[in-house]
């Protein structure tokens, strides 16, 4: 059974632990190496003022050096932090136990008589996903939670929250899948290609509607608008996709409000749904909200880059599945510029014969790529920014790595 | 099963109570009769609901969806019969439900329980939530309406039209229902009361699990598996045709901070309201014929229903292969005299009636006033065909 994605990236150089990457970067800087260790292997570190000079040193350092030396040095340390005094910060790990459980306790929302009904709606719920958005509002709850002065312990209705966003996500893809037409669906068959569309219509509604339910359990109304919104983000950003925008500039804008109202929203508005259950701070609120955003928008737009590249060298042929659906996503947008041949292409929806084929040789030739994943880090970086104004924890810190480990994924 | 003769009889002396119309109980000015009780309905609620919420159809959303449905026109996508339905008036699509939940707010009265609901707020005796229910409700119910409407490809055929037109008119039809229900979504929300959220998204579960089973009747036509009892029939449309209504009404009275007991009867109103209705439209066809109308209904229509529950699996599946053609259709006029020849019918008229007079009960329990009235009127003219 392949396992979550982030467990694929050990990329490890034997030996190698963060404290050795920073003393690289910064000789690389012409700088001494001027802190301890502990900076970054220490899970629960109480910010004495040297640490904190420190930890925004190395921010701006982190943020003023070019990406392109971040990317692979991170990528070969980014899942391991082998201190044996300390919590490890693998998000997966951490998130662990809340998630055991959490496919299991969605089914049981799932409360319908008829067999086949029901079996369609679990159909996704076997574990198999990668459950990242319940693993993101579990994490930041329990940050939350500390930074609280609480114990790190889940409070029933943020649990509720994790399962809910799944749901919620389960049923919109379940609804997309009719939508583009698709047959495969995390190496199964989709449900309308097994059941019909009909049928599949159903099951996502029937799982709206347990979420609903779910979500008015909790009893707390604000929670109840914060994440109906997001239904009917979905749904909009579903209706953005019809259509294209002439003007380039608009262009873009109009993806990037796309994306978020397709994916970010999901995850911004259950980490302030979580946030609200333990605070009344309305600017810890914002920044579970910005961190949920920047991280979905980054998620979105390395899954962008990855129907260009993933293909490729596995394949030599590309994915391009948005291509083919005739969508303009960040490497096309950007690869505009240097191959003006693709506005004609982009406005017809790359429906002519060759279209296809052709953007996706654009893109490759153009630094569409590079350009989207540097977009990407540049929101990853906010996501840190944000996060890191809360209190220390083993959680805060898994987060800050989660966004490293977007930026790194390879499917 | 209850006694055929109680309820005819009991129907009949509710029709010569004073006060109520006192038309006999099959008359054929059905349908103006109805058209007449519900526009009186509608001055005392304040104004017409023969529109939903102005603000979701006008929508950039919904704008781009009729615009692109344009390029459905001559195919055979279902969406554009749920299209067409909207814009031309037809029984089917007088918001009943909106209105039925306006005129039980209504007829409950100013709330005692509720300190933030003011008496200055309510227009035309309706709290603003309550008035928003309604809208959401009918929304809920078009959702569904176009949700139905999706087909499978795989089942697609050439007479169908190009597979292209199905798959974009499923692309509409998915879209535009789920835009809907997002809509009632955070309607729900801002109507401030998680009770209530419960309730009605429930009542969407339930819709889902009612159209479920239609679907699953609908497939099945050769007769060669067992039919379906009275219980079940009514279990079964109670979730695809009742819930929804009877859930909201409900609502409406926790909106306003009604007791337990408003509740209870508010949801029985809606309840047997949606059955009676239901089986006074499935009945129609069976009805006095009218001259000139093509005849068909549906295999899954009450009568039908009943009638082969009655006859039993053998003798329905040969009454099924007697009334097709030799091109194998169905020659709907010889199935009719069929099922009017047996007791299908009158079993349907029956338990339409049984319907009507628990609706009744229901709302006469609450105080006495215009709006009980209507109500009374609408659950007594379910009754006339």
């Amino acid at each position: 059974m392949a396992g979550p994605w982030w467990r694929k990236c050990p990329r490890l150089t034997t030996g190698c632990t963060a404290t050795n990457i920073l003393e690289n970067l910064w000789h690389l800087k012409g700088r001494p190496v001027s802190f301890s260790a502990s900076l970054l292997s220490r899970a629960s570190c109480i910010p004495t003022p040297e640490t904190r000079f420190q930890h925004k040193y190395l921010h701006i350092f982190l943020s003023r050096h070019q990406s392109r030396l971040l990317l692979p040095t991170l990528q070969s340390c980014c899942c391991r932090a082998t201190h044996s005094d300390t919590k490890p910060k693998d998000p997966f790990t951490l998130a662990q136990k809340d998630l055991t459980s959490l496919y299991d306790d969605i089914k049981k929302e799932l409360f319908v008589s008829k067999v086949e009904l029901k079996s369609l709606c679990e159909y996704y719920f076997d574990g198999k996903g990668k459950a990242i958005r319940p693993m993101i509002v579990v994490l930041m709850a329990r940050a939350l939670n500390i930074h609280s002065n609480r114990a790190g312990d889940l409070l029933p209705g943020q649990r509720a929250i994790a399962m809910i966003s799944e749901m919620i996500h389960t049923a919109s893809l379940v609804h997309d899948d009719v939508i583009d037409g698709s047959d495969k669906r995390r190496g199964k068959r989709t449900i309308n290609e097994v059941w019909g569309e009909k049928k599949a219509i159903l099951a996502g509604d029937f799982i709206l509607s347990a979420a609903s339910m779910a979500l008015a359990r909790i009893g707390n109304i604000t929670v109840v608008k914060v994440l109906s919104q997001v239904i009917e983000d979905l749904v909009r950003g579903e209706f953005m996709q019809l259509g294209s925008k002439e003007n380039e500039n608009e262009r873009f804008k109009h993806y990037l409000e796309k994306t978020f109202k397709k994916t970010a929203s999901l995850i911004a508005n259950s980490c302030k749904a979580v946030s609200i259950l333990v605070n009344s701070d309305p600017e810890v609120h914002e920044i579970a909200y910005q961190y949920g955003k920047n991280v979905g928008i980054a998620f979105q737009l390395v899954d962008d880059v990855l129907d260009f590249t993933s293909g490729a060298s596995q394949l030599g042929k590309p994915t391009a599945a948005d291509l083919k659906l005739g969508l303009a996503t960040g490497p096309v947008l950007f690869a505009c510029q240097q191959f003006p041949e693709l506005h004609a292409m982009i406005m017809r929806r790359f429906a002519s014969k060759g279209d296809v084929d052709r953007a996706w040789q654009y893109v490759l030739q153009s630094n569409g790529v590079q350009q989207t994943n540097y977009l990407a880090q540049h929101y990853c970086k906010e996501a840190i920014r944000q996060i890191s104004r809360l209190r220390p924890s083993p959680e805060r810190d898994a987060l800050i790595r989660l966004t490293e480990m977007v930026l790194t994924r390879d499917k | 099963m209850f006694s055929p003769c109680w309820s005819r009889l009991s129907c009949v002396a509710l029709s010569s109570r004073g006060g109520l119309r006192t038309l006999s109980l099959f008359s054929s000015s059905g349908s103006s009769n109805w058209s007449k009780v519900v526009s009186d309905a509608e001055k005392i609620v304040g104004y017409p609901t023969s529109f939903m919420s102005l603000r979701c159809l006008l929508s950039d959303e919904l704008s781009n969806v009729a615009m692109h449905l344009r390029k459905l026109v001559g195919t055979q996508h279902p969406l554009l019969n749920t299209a067409r339905g909207f814009v031309y008036d037809s029984k089917n699509n007088l918001q009943m439900r909106g209105l039925v939940v306006l005129l039980l707010s209504k007829a409950a009265g100013p709330s005692h329980a509720a300190s933030d609901l003011l008496a200055q707020d309510m227009v035309s005796g309706i709290y603003p939530s309550q008035r928003n229910l309604a809208e959401i409700t009918e929304l809920i119910h078009t959702a569904f309406l176009v949700h139905r409407g999706i087909v499978n490809l795989k089942e697609w055929t050439d007479s169908d039209g190009p597979l292209k037109d199905m798959q974009f008119g499923n692309k509409m039809a998915v879209l535009s229902g789920d835009f809907l229900l997002a809509n009632a979504c955070t309607g729900l929300a801002q109507l401030n009361n998680t009770k209530v959220v419960e309730l009605i998204s429930s009542a969407i579960g339930d819709l889902v699990q009612g159209v479920y089973y239609e679907n699953s009747h609908n497939t099945e036509e050769n007769g060669l598996t067992d039919g379906i009892d009275v219980a079940a029939w009514e279990e079964q449309t109670f979730l695809s045709h009742g819930a929804l209504l009877a859930k909201s009404c409900q609502a409406a009275m926790e909106l306003a901070k009604h007791d337990k007991e408003s509740q209870r009867l508010a949801y029985k109103y809606g309840k047997h309201l949606s059955l009676g209705h239901k089986l006074n439209s499935d009945l129609q066809p069976f009805m006095k014929s009218r001259v000139g109308e093509p005849l068909s209904f549906s295999l899954s229509a009450a009568p039908v229903v009943f009638h082969r529950q009655i006859m039993g699996r053998e003798t329905w599946h040969h009454q099924l292969q007697q009334a097709k053609t030799l091109r194998n259709q169905l020659d709907y006029s010889k199935l009719l005299a069929a099922v009017k020849s047996e007791k299908g019918v009158s079993t349907a008229m029956d338990l339409c009636c049984y319907h009507g007079n628990k609706a009744l009960e229901a709302i006469q329990a609450f105080p006495s006033s215009e709006a009980r009235s209507a109500l009374e009127n609408i659950a007594s003219a379910v009754t006339k065909f």
